[in-house]
């Protein structure tokens, strides 16, 4: 090894422990960012349900949600223009299709919108808003500090992590549920920023609103039979999440299909749940307050009752969503899991002596992880979100168990979780490690091939002989002499038979031998795409079109080169 | 290689003439027309360390039956083969994502503001966007069609002026029109520093052959010199190399002759590569 080698290490060295430490640096500071943003909205839906409270007593009450909810659309589709969904399934687009790339506007957006819906009463939580603030502060910060899309990822992240680890006092909920929901990856690249961030989001949540468990409860002792209960409960949750994920989805559906603005919507949705909250007003806003009383086994009204609060919730949930409120699924999930196991419990105790298990409250916490194991599909999510909040860890082993079960059932119904089943759908989901992943960054400009020799239309075959002879090419364009458009392709494979027939060479034409409508790609076109036609077509190379001009070829050899290439960029670090 | 240039069509009238400053820039370059027909009224363009939102007013969602008909008329009648891009994938339901693989984009003054503004000469918010994060040029179209019949570049020597050069070489060989350089004389930017900046980046030679004539313009004022710029040239101009703070405190040149002037512009910006 030369000094030029060693010194030229060194250097690499030296710069990758910086670009190292650069990214741990970012990572805090997107976490406190985070961490202000998520005590922000906090703050801000605890006063503004203060406000509206205080209205209670009036008739016209019921509007609240609806008023709140229209300027909530009005925000979020007037004012900042986003026009787009519920954020989370947004961001892991953005990580697997556009490099962690996340417009400014979504930093604040929808803080202020989810604020709006759940303030005035809508049924929604704060979570997912938070995680895209969260989400889009790493990504801009990344951008401005002029990070590579991979740091930029995991700066995104960096937010998504802290945003979770601060509005829920939980660090390691908000790891895992990053990790596992969002990047779809463990690497140690990852988890040290995106663990820093969440140490540092949750620092400043705590200096912001206090170090306190969201959800202390009392010591819970479960022992074998609350184990074997739990597969029961396991089942009941998956099935309330397949039903609570596929009326949210229904409800959005529905929804669209009224003939009114965005706004009308969202405040005729809003007055419904208002409606209903005249009635319930349990199932209004976070639900927080339930989940407290539930676990506390303070919770009085009889099974049938809380069956109807938990189908009322989950329909409220999903009219708020679906009409256009702003907000996420967490707050609404963990309330209803936390409905169910009460009401799995009181449903066991009218046909077995449950002296034997655990409270009901311990049920609640069951429910909960339950519910988030199911929607989400990430049981570790579920799992330790429900150990953060709770500070429950006694009750790990019938917890891993319902988070498990529920989600290997749900995925018995859904093939994907609640934000990634749309998503996978319009083919928006890639993720890491598969071959997709590695094409995504590479065009079909960057893989085009140039050096083909152009055939015009007044060519004969005498002429096309003579350009096979100074070309190592088997393809030939043939384009207009006057307008320079694409007719067809000559592939020599299928006209050899007239390469040897010397009497043709004057008398055929280049257009008469030419195949006039050849499979071809377009520039836009998707590389995975590209490759699956070349597949199913069995063909090693493929025009690329414009319009009626002829840009290029692009070839197996060439692509299979690149996706190395690209391989090597992305495995590297 | 074959160049495209990206048009998002507008199916007014004033969109009309902005698309057929497209077309007659496809025809006199040989570029292909790339066409994008808004069925939404904003798009994005994740470039490669930026997202833009481009949000569109209603004139460009009207009468979208039409739109393609327009396009291929006119098209058809200018000899031009248009591709109709068709964004493959979305952020959301409501918001395309258009590509970016393109080597020129077609925008009008300002592609956000309502069609009543655009005279109002100013670089919109959003193209001023994609010109500072694009890898191409913008083209920003004169008010109503109006070919031109040379290229007139502004030369300063800055980074981004050295590349607006190297654009209106591309721009003159391409199209066969005549090249003039346009020099402001301020502070140290006079004939001999710019003569050894050319030299030290070993383009004498290459300006001495492409350029027609070189002009330099020594009025106090920037606008007073905007007269001596062909009313029928193409001129390309190095923008937004500076940063934020320095344009609130000095202003914009670009923004000074957009307004000033009304012919066709090329804005070259700071990540544009040369066709």
């Amino acid at each position: 090894m030369t000094p030029k080698n060693i010194a030229g290490m060194a250097k690499r060295l030296f710069f990758l422990r910086h670009e190292k430490v650069a990214l741990l640096l970012a990572g805090v500071l997107v976490g406190c960012c985070s961490g202000v943003a998520a005590a922000g909205l906090s703050f801000a839906i605890e006063h503004l349900s203060e406000l509206c409270a205080h209205a209670k007593h009036y008739w016209w009450v019921f509007v609240l949600p609806g008023v709140g909810a229209a300027l909530s659309s009005l925000f979020l589709n007037k004012i900042v223009r986003e026009g787009a969904g519920h954020g989370v399934p947004e961001i892991i687009y953005a990580v697997s299709r556009r490099g962690g790339l996340l417009r400014f506007r979504s930093s604040f957006s929808r803080l202020v919108s989810s604020c709006l819906t759940i303030g005035s009463g809508g049924s929604a939580g704060p979570e997912a808003p938070v995680v895209m603030s969260g989400s889009a502060i790493g990504s801009n910060i990344a951008q401005r500090l002029g990070f590579p899309s991979r740091h930029r990822i995991t700066l995104v992240g960096c937010g998504a992590a802290a945003a979770i680890a601060s509005i829920f006092n939980a660090p390691i909920a908000g790891i895992v549920f990053t990790l596992e929901v969002v990047l779809g990856e463990w690497t140690a690249v990852n988890v040290i920023p995106i663990g820093v961030a969440s140490v540092a989001g949750t620092q400043v949540g705590r200096l912001l609103m206090g170090n306190s468990i969201r959800f202390s409860h009392a010591h819970f002792s479960p022992g074998t039979w609350d184990i074997a209960a739990a597969f029961g409960l396991a089942l009941a949750t998956a099935l309330v999440s397949v039903a609570l994920s596929r009326m949210i989805r229904s409800s959005g559906k529905m929804w669209g299909k009224l003939p009114a603005s965005k706004m009308s919507r969202a405040f005729v949705g809003g007055a419904c749940v208002g409606l209903v909250g005249l009635f319930f007003p349990q199932v209004l806003g976070e639900g927080y307050n339930q989940i407290y009383s539930l676990i506390h086994g303070q919770y009085s009204p009889g099974l049938v009752l809380l069956c109807a609060i938990l189908g009322l919730k989950m329909l409220v949930t999903a009219t708020t969503l679906g009409s256009g409120g702003s907000g996420g699924i967490f707050a609404p999930g963990l309330v209803v899991g936390s409905f169910t196991g009460v009401a799995y419990f009181r449903l066991l105790s009218l046909m077995v002596d449950v002296g034997h298990l655990a409270p009901e409250g311990c049920y609640a916490l069951l429910g909960m992880a339950g519910i988030m194991g199911g929607m989400l599909q990430a049981p570790l999510t579920g799992l330790f979100l429900v150990v953060d909040i709770t500070s429950g860890y006694e009750v790990i082993l019938p917890l891993i168990v319902v988070s498990l079960v529920s989600s290997s059932v749900c995925r018995y119904f859904e093939s994907d979780s609640f934000y990634l089943k749309d998503l996978k759908a319009e083919g928006g989901l890639i993720r890491p490690g598969t071959d997709e992943r590695v094409l995504e960054d590479l065009q079909v400009s960057e893989v085009l091939e140039h050096n083909l020799i152009p055939l015009n239309n007044h060519m004969t075959l005498a002429d096309l002989v003579a350009q096979v002879k100074s070309s190592h090419r088997n393809h030939f364009p043939v384009l207009d002499v006057k307008t320079n458009e694409f007719l067809g392709m000559i592939d020599l494979a299928k006209v050899r038979p007239y390469l040897f027939n010397r009497e043709l060479y004057g008398t055929v034409l280049v257009v008469d031998i030419m195949d006039h409508f050849p499979p071809a790609v377009s520039p836009d076109e998707r590389l995975t795409d590209v490759l699956e036609l070349m597949d199913r077509i069995q063909a090693f190379s493929l025009p690329v079109i414009s319009g009626k001009r002829f840009l290029g070829m692009v070839s197996k050899g060439t692509l299979l080169d690149h996706y190395r290439r690209e391989l090597i960029v992305q495995t590297t670090y | 290689m074959v160049n495209s240039l990206l048009h998002v069509f507008r199916n007014n009238a004033f969109g009309r003439e902005t698309f057929m400053q497209s077309l007659y820039f496809c025809k006199t370059l040989d570029f292909t027309l790339r066409v994008y027909i808004p069925r939404h009224s904003k798009f994005l363009m994740y470039f490669e360390n930026e997202v833009t939102q481009v949000d569109l007013d209603q004139s460009y969602l009207s009468d979208p039956e039409t739109a393609q008909e327009h396009v291929e008329a006119l098209a058809k009648k200018a000899g031009v083969s248009v591709d109709f891009l068709t964004p493959k994938d979305f952020t959301a339901s409501t918001l395309p994502d258009v590509p970016i693989g393109f080597d020129c984009m077609c925008c009008p003054r300002s592609m956000s503001d309502k069609t009543s503004r655009i005279g109002l000469g100013y670089v919109g918010p959003k193209v001023r966007r994609i010109a500072v994060a694009a890898p191409f040029p913008v083209l920003v179209t004169s008010l109503c069609y109006k070919p031109w019949n040379s290229v007139a570049v502004f030369f300063g020597g800055s980074a981004n002026a050295f590349k607006a050069l190297s654009m209106g070489l591309s721009l003159s060989r391409r199209s066969g029109m005549p090249l003039d350089l346009f020099t402001i004389e301020e502070g140290d930017v006079n004939r001999e520093t710019l003569d050894n900046l050319l030299q030290a980046r070993e383009m004498t030679s290459v300006v001495e052959e492409g350029v027609r004539e070189w002009h330099f313009l020594s009025k106090s004022k920037l606008e007073d010199n905007l007269y001596e710029i062909p009313p029928d040239a193409l001129t390309v101009i190095g923008a937004y190399g500076h940063g934020m703070i320095r344009e609130a405190l000095f202003g914009s040149k670009l923004e000074v002759i957009q307004s000033q002037i009304i012919n066709n512009m090329m804005i070259v910006g700071p990540k544009c590569r040369v066709f």
